[in-house]
């Protein structure tokens, strides 16, 4: 038992019923440990390949051809700015640009802290509603700094209250 | 084999009649001389259409709408409806009535784009590639592709130039145009998906993230069939220029498959300016290994240059061993022979040429003796492998649905890999592969059925295979074809002939003698032990010797203390003891009163009888060490001095003696074993081919003949009584010892091979997790194994597939000696 099978057993399970075999089921689970680690880290591969009974190499494969795998560590929370023409016309450029200076990031970095990954993507196929960004694969949408600062304050607290708890 | 459909194509307006459903690339080659170029189809593999390189214009005739008719122009000539745009061809088969177009304006400049785009980040360091002058890329650029480029060459993508994939095969990322052949190669071919790509666009790269990396006993052939120079190996990076190299055919000199190879061979700075191996490659025989050799063979030829060979004859005065010319040498040896009024014995390794057995079995003969042993005592049955062998004509590459392959008590990935290869890629075909063994093999995972038995008691599993196996007496009762592979894993030599016996009835008694594609197989040790038995030579005679010592004892290339502690016992009882070794071993150290050097198989000429009974040649290559000789022309010379006529001057003379003497040589001399006929794929030789295929080289050297069985001469052939021996038993405290083997070993010469180094395992012993768990033994821990008298300490692992109360014990790991057949013995935590 790895710690993706402890952990997560109950998903792993219905993940794995969803497919005629366990090898089509690596995406997923791909996933699943993306989450775990907060990034698709050698453990999460191996975790993988094991639960699908694959080479490590060949899920590392997949999760290198992906791009919504991340294969550096990341922050707590991976926020993903569109940057393409229709966003940059209603100001997303700017908004990046400032965002990676509220948080003292360069582009792909992760704050000091450790809870913010600021990235720029290709087209999150809500050009009406830019700027946005996509937070952990959720959208937050018609975004400004001002917005955006109380919602990294209120997913700081959320964390901050997380670890207080435990 | 049935007559095939022919199908009419057209390539540049010829007519050719092709094969059905053969693949476009290759029917163009093979019928019509047109060389499709391509970098990702290779003609083992299944095409993918990854490169692009081979597109041609493609189109059917028109035909009338309405009456259906083949539409022609003015001209009489067929309208053809071409296909808009270009197809790969190497995704195609021919079809009746296809036309293909390939030397258009519009073909050659897809062919220079294609290029063009590969060149826009490939390194240009073809002065410092090991694959300059044998690059398919090289190749094809020469051919089809722009002379000049339009990128700066700070536009290209810089990639990390050393990345080991394994302790063998060198990765230079930057080199590799993608066309997946190597991770293909793994997955198709070997079964071990050990590479892959990663990321894509123009970082994509080739990576190996398994534990441990890229080391599979084929790795090197992907060095082969990249069609750059990406992939290398450690023991050639930088060695040699192809070009500089001279290509001499000879014999993989490990196991019984008898691999055709070539050394490349330079006259070298390192090896005092004469003719040294610098690599060895695969030379194609598509009956023997296609166009694949292991890693062993590859790899281990550093023993023939050692430091550590005997140069020179040595005779033993006051207990040293003093290096004497070869006059008083042989004088000595013949004196020796001469006062022992007969009382010799012979005991000859499996190493030796047929050449050298037949030789050596003239000089003992000569002096009254018939005592002829063949080292080691692991395999035989060698009569029934006369009578019932593979039929004449026997290609593991052609079999397929329908046929099954009986594997019993081999793990034959360690014991011969080629043949685990080929029947590997028969079970993909369809062919059922049953695996029966006493504990968990690799085969089991490319095995259609598998089957454990009680450790030792494979004969009694085979014998009654009805009872032990239904599942499997019906699948072997109605195979169309059935080959019956024995092994002698975790048996004493009587339970491999009961084994051997086994296996001959069930394929006589189910009517699978005499044809090609049936019978039996073993897996012998070394590149000649079917030879030894057609010359004369028994493993029994080796053991009555042991029984009943005899005065005077030639031990010739057979490292026999190595492979059973036991003799020490009856060798101390002979009297004289003549060595004929190439390297110093247990028998020169303490026993030889005479140690006469003898040569490797790279020296000299000679032939290998293979498991398959064909009968191959080998070239001389390699300079000689010092004053050693070929062991044929030493006991040719000492036969002389004991007046049993002159010495021969060649191989070839001794070979033309062997085929007027033994009836199963007949008509066997060097021109008949050298002579080749065109193989498909058509492979090597020219620049042509290096796109193709790789760079397995033609064969030039011979396809060697096949030795008939009785069976293939349609003698009748009976089923024998089956002596089922007594198996070892374990009692309270003790367990069962199944001695198994490592391909790679620290046997004396494959020990020599440093880049095989940090391959081969540290010694360790299986133990089921039951008995390790009452023990007290975890993965790691150190124990000790007792048997037989002897012990070696080894590491325990407990997650290996041995079956509960024993213990598998791989031989030739430790320095001392682990016993050679099953037995009982201690296990203790250390």
């Amino acid at each position: 038992m790895n710690t993706l099978q402890e952990k997560y057993a109950d998903r792993i399970e219905t993940t794995l019923a969803k497919y005629p075999d366990k090898r089509s089921a690596v995406m997923a689970l791909l996933y699943i440990a993306q989450e775990e680690y907060g990034w698709v880290s050698p453990e999460g591969i191996q975790d993988v390949a094991e639960v699908c009974d694959m080479d490590p190499t060949q899920v590392k494969s997949i999760a290198g051809f992906y791009t919504m795998y991340s294969e550096r560590p990341k922050g707590r929370f991976w926020l993903q700015v569109c940057t393409d023409l229709p966003c940059a016309l209603k100001g997303a450029e700017k908004f990046h640009h400032d965002l990676k200076e509220y948080l003292g990031v360069d582009e792909g970095g992760t704050s000091e802290d450790g809870m913010f990954t600021v990235e720029h993507v290709m087209c999150l196929a809500a050009c009406d509603k830019a700027p946005l960004l996509q937070c952990n694969f959720h959208n937050y949408e018609h975004l400004d700094m001002e917005k955006m600062k109380v919602l990294l304050d209120q997913w700081r607290a959320e964390v901050n209250a997380q670890v207080n708890k435990s | 084999m049935a007559e095939q459909k022919l199908v009419t194509i057209t390539i540049d307006g010829k007519a050719y009649q092709v094969p059905a459903g053969e693949n476009l690339v290759d029917a163009a080659r093979n019928h019509a001389d047109n060389q499709i170029p391509v970098f990702c189809y290779h003609p083992k593999m299944a095409p993918v259409g990854m490169c692009r390189m081979c597109l041609v214009e493609m189109g059917t005739p028109e035909r009338d709408p309405n009456t259906r008719e083949i539409v022609h122009d003015e001209d009489g000539n067929v309208k053809v409806r071409w296909m808009p745009k270009l197809q790969t061809a190497c995704t195609q088969t021919v079809s009746d009535g296809m036309y293909i177009r390939t030397t258009t304006d519009q073909v050659a400049d897809a062919r220079n784009n294609v290029l063009e785009f590969l060149l826009t980040s490939h390194p240009l360091d073809c002065p410092v590639c090991d694959k300059g002058g044998e690059c398919a890329l090289q190749d094809l650029t020469m051919a089809h592709g722009p002379g000049k480029t339009r990128m700066v060459f700070s536009e290209k993508m810089h990639l990390d130039k050393i990345v080991p994939l394994g302790d063998l095969i060198v990765l230079d990322e930057e080199r590799c145009i993608q066309c997946a052949r190597c991770i293909r190669f793994q997955d198709e071919i070997v079964g071990d998906d050990v590479l892959a790509f990663h990321e894509r666009g123009r970082t994509l790269r080739i990576i190996t993230k398994s534990d441990p990396g890229f080391d599979t006993y084929f790795s090197g052939n992907t060095t082969d069939i990249c069609p750059v120079g990406a992939l290398t190996t450690v023991d050639f990076r930088f060695g040699a220029r192809p070009w500089e190299m001279t290509s001499v055919p000879s014999i993989d000199p490990w196991d019984a498959a008898g691999s055709n190879i070539s050394l490349d061979m330079r006259l070298d700075r390192d090896f005092g300016g004469r003719a040294m191996i610098k690599r060895v490659m695969p030379r194609q025989n598509e009956w023997v290994n296609e166009i694949w050799i292991s890693d062993k063979v590859r790899f281990g030829h550093h023993f023939t240059r050692a430091e550590e060979r005997i140069c020179a004859p040595l005779l033993r005065n006051n207990g040293n061993l003093n290096e004497v010319s070869w006059t008083e040498a042989l004088d000595t040896v013949a004196g020796v022979l001469k006062a022992a009024n007969g009382d010799i014995g012979l005991i000859v390794g499996s190493g030796a040429s047929n050449e050298d057995l037949w030789a050596l079995r003239q000089v003992v003969n000569g002096l009254g003796s018939e005592r002829l042993g063949a080292w080691p005592v692991t395999h035989t049955g060698g009569e029934l492998i006369a009578q019932v062998g593979v039929g004449k004509g026997t290609n593991l590459g052609k079999l397929g649905k329908g046929d099954v392959v009986l594997i019993v008590a081999s793990d034959i990935e360690e014991e011969v890999p080629i043949w685990r290869l080929r029947i590997k890629q028969a079970h993909d075909r369809g062919a059922a592969v049953i695996v029966a063994n006493a504990r968990k093999t690799r085969m089991d995972d490319f095995a259609s059925h598998t089957f454990r038995y009680e450790a030792g008691k494979a004969a009694h599993w085979l014998a009654d295979l009805k009872k032990s196996a239904p599942e499997a007496a019906e699948a072997v009762k109605s195979a169309a074809n059935l080959i019956i592979l024995t092994g002698a894993e975790g048996l004493t030599l009587e339970g491999h002939a009961a084994l051997m016996q086994a296996a001959a009835n069930l394929l006589i008694e189910t009517g699978h003698v005499g044809k090609p594609n049936n019978g039996l197989l073993s897996t012998f040790p070394g590149a000649n032990g079917v030879g030894q038995y057609y010359l004369g030579y028994t493993p029994e005679q080796s053991v009555a010797m042991a029984a009943k010592p005899p005065k005077v004892l030639l031990v010739a290339q057979a490292d026999m203390l190595a492979d059973d502690p036991s003799v020490a016992a009856w060798l101390d009882k002979v009297e004289t003891i003549i060595s004929f070794s190439m390297l110093p071993d247990g028998i020169t150290a303490k026993f030889a009163k005479v140690v006469l050097p003898i040569q490797s198989f790279a020296e000299r000429d000679g032939t290998f009888t293979n498991g398959e009974r064909r009968v191959q040649r080998f070239y001389t290559a390699q300079g000689p060490m010092g004053w050693s000789l070929p062991l044929w022309q030493i006991a040719n010379r000492l036969g002389e001095k004991l007046g049993q006529g002159k010495a021969k001057l060649s191989a070839a003379a001794v070979m033309k003696e062997i085929a007027a003497s033994v009836p199963a040589f007949e008509g066997m001399d060097y021109r008949a074993l050298s002579k080749v006929e065109k193989q498909y794929p058509d492979v090597g030789g020219a620049s042509d081919s290096y796109y193709y295929s790789g760079t397995a080289c033609k064969n030039t050297g011979g396809l060697g003949v096949v030795i008939p069985t009785a069976a293939d001469k349609g003698e009748t052939v009976k089923a024998g009584e089956v002596k089922l021996p007594a198996v070892p038993k374990a009692g309270k405290g003790e367990f069962v010892i199944i001695p198994s083997t490592r391909l790679y070993n620290r046997e004396a010469q494959f020990k020599l091979s440093t880049v095989v180094h940090p391959r081969v395992m540290v010694p360790f012993a299986e133990i089921n997790s039951a008995d390790a768990a009452k023990l007290g033994i975890t993965s790691g821990d150190v124990v000790q194994i007792s048997a037989n008298g002897g012990s070696v300490r080894v590491r325990a692992n407990v997650n290996g597939g041995a079956p509960e109360g024993s213990v598998v014990l791989p031989r030739h790991l430790t320095d001392e000696p682990v016993p050679m057949a099953i037995t009982v013995g201690q296990v203790s935590k250390v």
